[in-house]
């Protein structure tokens, strides 16, 4: 267990930045995930974490100790990689066993700490397999295994479940979630699905262009995206945003009709964004916003329907169960009270 | 799935033979050219005079000739050190040594050596064999820029390191080979199983011993196919170089071969040397291929 201290950390290659300058603290015992599109830098800044990226400015440290000049076995860090990344011609034991091996640990204790990690992970019986004789989750097991054993202060994870499918991936995510409990220790975990972001994170770092957007925990995030890009990301739903003239107190939407928003300076506002599971069907009186259905996907306990403004602008809107809506059919939509989100020309929110 | 085959093909013997032809024909030629060599390696066949016309059977005396005269023993041992020097301690591990450190480089000495020694790799023999020879002769490049300037008497290398000339001539010549299939053969060993590595606290030494070396094991033993047999049975450059001497120095098998069949005129006795020669290259691919096969 230890701490992890980010200092304006900066990665460039040649005169390309792609790293500029993030601050990060993350506490003893934590599981922060760091989430973004592709390129937006994630997996570069854990890599640099782990030691296997040359950092090009700044500072990290792990435990109050400086780490740019350490190499990576004496960071006391271990690494899950996307590819998992087992050594092809050892069996299952000799690859949890090769990094004490390489430190000379005692064969008694490499024996325990082996078996120890398998029983926890319930790989016992492969023990004396080779890898290709494995599925993809039960390698994803050793890969794990192999970075417990290590013992670690901080378990590095870059995208792990990526290469498993839906429904192994689902499981193996829970299996994370109660591993970090079991073991207690800091972990970082990389992914660019928000879904394994949501539901396994204390705290999200948002990243976009090499750049921090937003930490907080997964509902800080869902309830308080400090922008559009954080608010688009967040939840599985991408967030409706819908483009808005202020006039006086009140905001123009598409489709001529005010929206009224007590408390609040509306005159710098340009986009309001809504989630789509906040949104409510309404009357034609009552509505903020009508169109016609566009399409429905149905999934059985809800539906997304996708209403198309006059203007061209798609609206989702998530409804419970699984509505008799028809094609075409004209849809009437309001915008809940508290729900809206209000951003500026920038993009950024304004509260 | 199955192939879809037109049934008037496969149902008509005719078609069939008519486009197995050119395979059989091939096969047919092999086997009666390993057959000749076979066959007269029983006889006292020839190159010039009566015997090449009025040859008869001798049995296996051309064998018991291997053992028991000069020369087949004496040239397998010249041999087997050329072999094991030239190409499986020189092409292979200098090709390994420089495919590793030279991966992942992207710089201009990279570019150097590689075309070095392709241009070593892709110079005729002859000419690589001249060049050797004037190189190290007692007036050549070495004695002249080296030797000489230090204030040694000039060496004549060829003439008195023949084997050991001959043997760097060939490690020149041959390395881009190994070098090249290396370096495939490291780019296929996943990068992040070298960093797993890297993370788990082995040094570089240790990442290509106990990690990329077992890995690419398959096309070690590949690599060392070919390249023993292609040294065991070369011929032009130490012909060309040294024409087998001084003495017998530098008779490989394959010089003894032909100075056997060609300058004693003893085809069959060159023969016998050469079905000698093809069990002995059989033996060792059976070796590595046991190799090649998977652990376990």
């Amino acid at each position: 267990m230890a701490d992890v201290t980010l200092r304006q950390v900066r990665k460039s290659y040649g005169s390309l930045e792609v790293v500029h300058g993030v601050d990060l603290d993350i506490k003893s015992g934590e599981f922060v995930v760091f989430v973004g599109p592709s390129g937006c830098g994630k997996s570069t800044l854990l890599r640099m974490i782990a030691g296997l990226e040359p950092i090009t400015g700044g500072e990290i440290s792990i435990e109050g100790r400086v780490v740019n000049d350490v190499p990576s076995p004496q960071r006391g860090i271990a690494m899950v990689f996307q590819s998992y990344a087992l050594y092809p011609h050892m069996t299952v034991y000799e690859n949890m066993a090769f990094g004490l091996k390489l430190k000379k640990t005692p064969k008694e204790e490499v024996d325990q700490r082996v078996r120890e990690a398998a029983r926890i992970l319930q790989i016992e019986p492969y023990l004396d397999r080779m890898p290709k004789a494995l599925s993809g989750g039960q390698r994803q097991r050793v890969a794990i295994g192999r970075a417990i054993v290590r013992n670690p202060k901080v378990f590095l994870f870059d995208e792990p479940l990526s290469n498993l499918d839906a429904s192994l991936r689902a499981q193996t995510r829970v299996e994370i979630a109660r591993l970090h409990d079991t073991l207690d220790a800091t972990m970082i975990y990389v992914t660019h699905d928000q879904v394994e972001a949501m539901t396994l994170a204390d705290r999200i770092v948002v990243l976009n262009a090499g750049n921090i957007e937003q930490v907080g925990s997964p509902l800080e995030l869902y309830r308080n995206p400090v922008n559009t890009f954080v608010a688009g990301f967040i939840a599985s739903q991408r967030m409706n945003f819908i483009k808005v003239a202020p006039e006086g107190t009140q905001l123009r939407l598409p489709g001529n009709i005010a929206l009224t928003l007590s408390g609040v300076d509306v005159s710098k506002v340009r986009t309001i964004g809504a989630r789509p599971e906040h949104l409510n069907l309404a009357t034609p009186e009552t509505a903020h916003l009508s169109g016609t259905l566009a399409v429905i996907e149905q999934f059985g306990e809800y539906a997304l329907a996708y209403v198309e403004l006059p203007n061209g602008e798609t609206v989702t809107i998530k409804l419970d169960g699984a509505p008799g809506l028809q094609l075409h059919q004209p849809m009437h939509i309001a915008l809940p009270e508290g729900q809206v989100h209000l951003f500026d020309g920038e993009g950024r929110v304004i509260r | 799935m199955k192939n879809q085959v037109n049934p008037w093909l496969t149902g008509n013997l005719t078609v069939l033979i008519i486009g197995m032809l050119p395979a059989i024909v091939l096969i047919c030629a092999l086997l009666y050219f390993t057959a000749w060599a076979f066959a007269f390696s029983f006889t006292d066949l020839a190159l010039v005079g009566r015997k090449s016309v009025e040859w008869s059977w001798v049995g296996l005396e051309n064998f018991e000739r291997l053992f028991t005269r000069r020369g087949f023993l004496e040239s397998l041992w010249t041999t087997v050190i050329f072999v094991f020097f030239s190409a499986i301690v020189g092409q292979s591990v200098l090709g390994f040594l420089l495919a590793a450190t030279l991966r992942g480089t992207q710089s201009t000495l990279r570019t150097v050596v590689e075309v070095c020694i392709m241009l070593g790799w892709l110079l005729p023999d002859i000419v690589a064999a001249f060049l050797w020879s004037a190189t190290t002769s007692q007036t050549g490049l070495i004695n002249q820029l080296i030797v000489v300037p230090l204030g040694f008497p000039p060496i004549n290398f060829i003439n008195s390191y023949a084997l050991p000339v001959v043997t760097i001539a060939n490690i020149w010549k041959g390395t881009a080979w190994s070098y090249l299939l290396f370096s495939a053969a490291l780019d296929s060993v996943s990068r992040e199983v070298v960093e797993a590595a890297k993370v788990d606290g082995a040094t570089p030494f240790q990442r290509i011993w106990l990690v990329q070396l077992p890995i690419i094991r398959p096309h070690i033993a590949t690599n060392m196919l070919f390249i023993t047999i292609w040294t065991f049975t070369y011929f032009p450059l130490i012909f060309a170089m040294t024409g087998g001497g001084p003495g017998r120095q530098t008779e490989t098998l394959a010089v003894f071969l032909y100075n056997q069949s060609f300058s004693r005129g003893n085809l069959g006795f060159g023969s016998a040397i050469s079905v000698a020669m093809l069990l002995i290259v059989g033996f060792l691919s059976l070796f590595y291929l046991r190799l090649l096969r998977e652990p376990k």
